[in-house]
């Protein structure tokens, strides 16, 4: 019974104090909002609106055609080329443009006898990504362009016709994909620093010691932070979702409640990794330098920004060991494909098993620190 | 004039004393370039694709080949009831529907229609898997002569700077401007909000020193820190992922000194703002570390950045020394081309600076 009362004590003081700090509610209220607002503002993978310079030496119809039927869909602006190739070629140096493309004069003479006409282009490759998926765009555009000059001529010919559905998102917006990934980032984010600051706070008063003296155990000291944050932390997550599904329009097509239970498991990850920061950091700033040092590489190779397929097979290897992987997983699996646990269920059981080594770890560190 | 570089030094002699904020000084970027350079790519490759073939025919051998023979795509073991099950279980990114019929109709010259279910939650790999099987489609009817067209007009795309489209050259360069502004403007930050904790600021206040002096001798000493810093993270670079240098020198290191000045600038303006060191690393990690990583055009191309917010980047110090980089490691662009961006930079370091120095003579006793 004293124990139920001394628990129960600590727990209303440890809320006391989350909701006297401002920073920390500010922290916890206003982060999901700015955060997700920036990302799904500023991420944005589209290819559009390249800007393209034409020298046209041929200026017939088919090549004003051709110059038409590429920026007809937005993915090149037509700009000021220039006179000649070497200014043109000094506007994509000088970031002017990033697509040239020479038609030579011989286009229509070609055309009419029957001859492959071979037209320049060139993109700037420093964006890599941007410009692999503008060439790709390219070849399609010409290919149909191709096909359209051979239909009156030529006879049916056999053909592979890809019918591509996009699932899930079919009309690609590009902020179902940023957003449920920075929910989860933040909230990776936040949870550790309001665990790691709601203990080192006490360390660096000198309260901890108090805290001591009194008939309480160690245990329940640290059950005492972990129960209240947690319980914050999920109005966090549901602030969060509030955010991305009313003012984003991100479709929640899961179970609410599935989803719950893993972003639990995934407060509990965090909770444990910012006590453990605060256990073996003498002072705030420490801590703070630390968390900086681990949440770059927890975040870099989460997949939550960048694919992690993609990544080479190191780094693929480390984010095996990185639990907000498998936390991002399930929150784009439950939101937008909405599954069930049988699909992520091997994700689900490795975040329950890092939530439970984390935390053991990282309590049975604060309590050797109290001994 | 001596007041300022004695601040300078002093400034100097307090960090060399602290070994452990030199250690991260050097090795945070250091590590943090290894990560983002190595880890961060865009553009997916082995993608996991899985293939259910309804065909007993020759062509769809043939098909299935030439899809994973250009090493993007990997083959995966169909498994599950659904067709959308590998998806769903995120097991593939693609799942190809070959049906029954598919040889017969490629030999009877009629068209055959190929089914792809693409995963879109990432909506630029579904671009890319998209745009792959259709070239990939084109390539195999050309390839088997089963297609007798003759293309009239043929495109030769060239990539210009970068024609094997390493992710690294364009990550790398990017990633060092993320790093040289969030860097140096911590550790500036720290060291303006370190006086005010510990009470030596108080001693400032009643010496004769101005604010201007006291600013431009704690920046310049940061400068210089951050100017080593620069050169460790663009040598580390260099080694790392064979960068090389391409541009106009000239340019590239006054747009350094003057993007290292708005940074160490930014620390001190941040650290004069706040009253401990805690809030301050906060306020410039999260403000610093969000925005240059956000609204650079790192990542993704600046102009995609929508309305309101693509205001902001374009009075961010971050957006031109990113294209600063670029230039110098991979465009190799002329000194004319540039000189916008060392307009931009030193109008920034210049506007920051003047910010800190009147937010501390606030501070100080007026005379």
């Amino acid at each position: 019974m004293d124990y139920a009362i001394q628990l129960k004590a600590l727990i209303r003081k440890e809320l006391r104090q989350i909701f006297r700090d401002k920073e920390l509610l500010f922290l916890l209220l206003f982060m999901p909002v700015m955060q997700i607002t920036l990302y799904s503002f500023a991420l944005s993978p589209e290819v559009e609106h390249l800007r393209l310079g034409v020298i046209d030496y041929s200026n017939s119809t088919t090549s004003r055609e051709l110059v038409g039927n590429l920026v007809s869909n937005m993915v090149f602006d037509l700009k000021e080329a220039g006179a000649n190739e070497d200014e043109l070629a000094n506007k994509v140096k000088g970031g002017k443009l990033e697509a040239g493309m020479i038609i030579p004069p011989e286009l229509e003479r070609h055309l009419k006898a029957g001859i492959a006409t071979k037209i320049q282009i060139f993109l700037d490759g420093v964006d890599a990504n941007t410009a692999g998926i503008a060439g790709g765009y390219v070849s399609q555009i010409l290919g149909a362009f191709n096909n359209r000059l051979q239909t009156n001529s030529q006879k049916q010919n056999s053909s592979v016709e890809p019918k591509v559905t996009y699932l899930y998102n079919s009309g690609l917006e590009s902020r179902w994909f940023f957003v449920p990934g920075v929910l989860a980032l933040v909230l990776n984010l936040v949870s550790t620093l309001v665990s790691s600051a709601a203990v080192v706070r006490e360390k660096d008063t000198g309260t901890l010691e108090q805290l001591l003296m009194t008939p309480v155990s160690s245990f329940q000291i640290l059950a005492a932070k972990v129960i209240p944050l947690s319980a914050v932390l999920m109005v966090n997550v549901l602030i969060s979702l509030l955010v991305a599904v009313v003012f984003y329009g991100v479709p929640f097509r899961g179970n609410f409640f599935l989803f719950m239970a893993v972003s639990f498991l995934a407060i509990i990850v965090g909770i444990s990794i910012g006590i453990a920061l605060a256990a073996y950091s003498a002072n705030q700033r420490q801590s703070l330098l630390t968390s900086f040092f681990i949440n770059l590489p927890v975040i870099q190779l989460s997949g939550a920004l960048s694919p992690i397929e993609s990544m080479p097979q190191f780094w693929q290897d480390l984010s095996c060991l990185d639990p907000l992987r498998y936390y991002v997983t399930c929150v784009k699996a439950i939101m937008l494909k909405g599954v069930g646990f049988q699909a992520i269920w091997p994700n689900v059981v490795i975040l329950a098993i890092f939530a439970i080594v984390f935390l053991s770890l990282s309590s049975a560190r604060f309590r050797k620190q109290l001994a | 004039m001596r007041k300022i570089f004695t601040q300078c030094k002093k400034e100097l002699i307090q960090f060399r004393r602290d070994r452990l904020t030199v250690a991260l000084a050097y090795f945070l970027p250091t590590l943090a370039i290894i990560l983002y350079g190595f880890a961060t790519r865009l553009e997916a490759k082995n993608i996991p694709v899985t293939v259910r073939n309804y065909d007993i025919g020759f062509y769809s051998r043939e098909y299935i080949h030439t899809i994973f023979n250009n090493g993007q795509m990997v083959s995966v073991e169909w498994s599950g009831s659904k067709d959308t099950d590998p998806l769903d279980s995120g097991k593939a990114r693609a799942v190809i529907i070959i049906p029954p019929d598919f040889s017969r109709s490629i030999r009877n010259a009629h068209s055959a229609s190929v089914q792809v279910l693409v995963d879109a939650t990432d909506v630029n790999n579904a671009r890319v898997i998209k745009n792959s099987i259709i070239a990939t489609s084109q390539y195999f009817l050309q390839s088997r002569a089963i297609e007798q067209n003759k293309n009239l007009i043929v495109p030769q795309v060239r990539l210009w700077f970068n024609p094997g489209r390493k992710e690294s050259l364009s990550v790398a360069p990017g990633s060092i401007a993320v790093f040289l502004w969030i860097f140096p403007c911590l550790l500036s930050t720290l060291c303006i909000s370190r006086e005010k904790e510990q009470g030596t600021v108080l001693q400032l206040y009643a010496s004769s020193i101005t604010s201007f002096e006291l600013m431009a001798g704690k920046a310049l000493a940061y400068l210089l820190i951050g100017i080593s810093q620069a050169i460790v993270l663009i040598g580390s670079s260099c080694i790392l992922f064979q960068l090389s240098f391409v541009g106009n020198w000239l340019v590239f290191a006054l747009a350094t000194i003057l993007f290292l000045a708005s940074s160490v600038c930014f620390g001190l303006l941040g650290g004069s703002r706040t009253n401990s060191q805690s809030a301050a690393v906060q306020l410039v990690a999260t403000t610093g570390f969000t925005t240059s990583l956000l609204l650079s055009g790192f990542l993704y191309p600046q102009r995609n950045i929508l309305f309101p917010l693509s205001l902001l980047s374009n009075v961010l110090p971050a957006r031109y020394y990113v294209e600063a980089c670029r230039n110098f490691f991979v465009r190799g662009s002329g000194f004319l081309d540039q000189t916008y961006i060392l307009l931009a930079l030193g109008l920034a370091a210049i506007l920051i600076f003047n910010g800190a120095r009147k937010v501390m003579s606030k501070m100080q006793l007026s005379s």
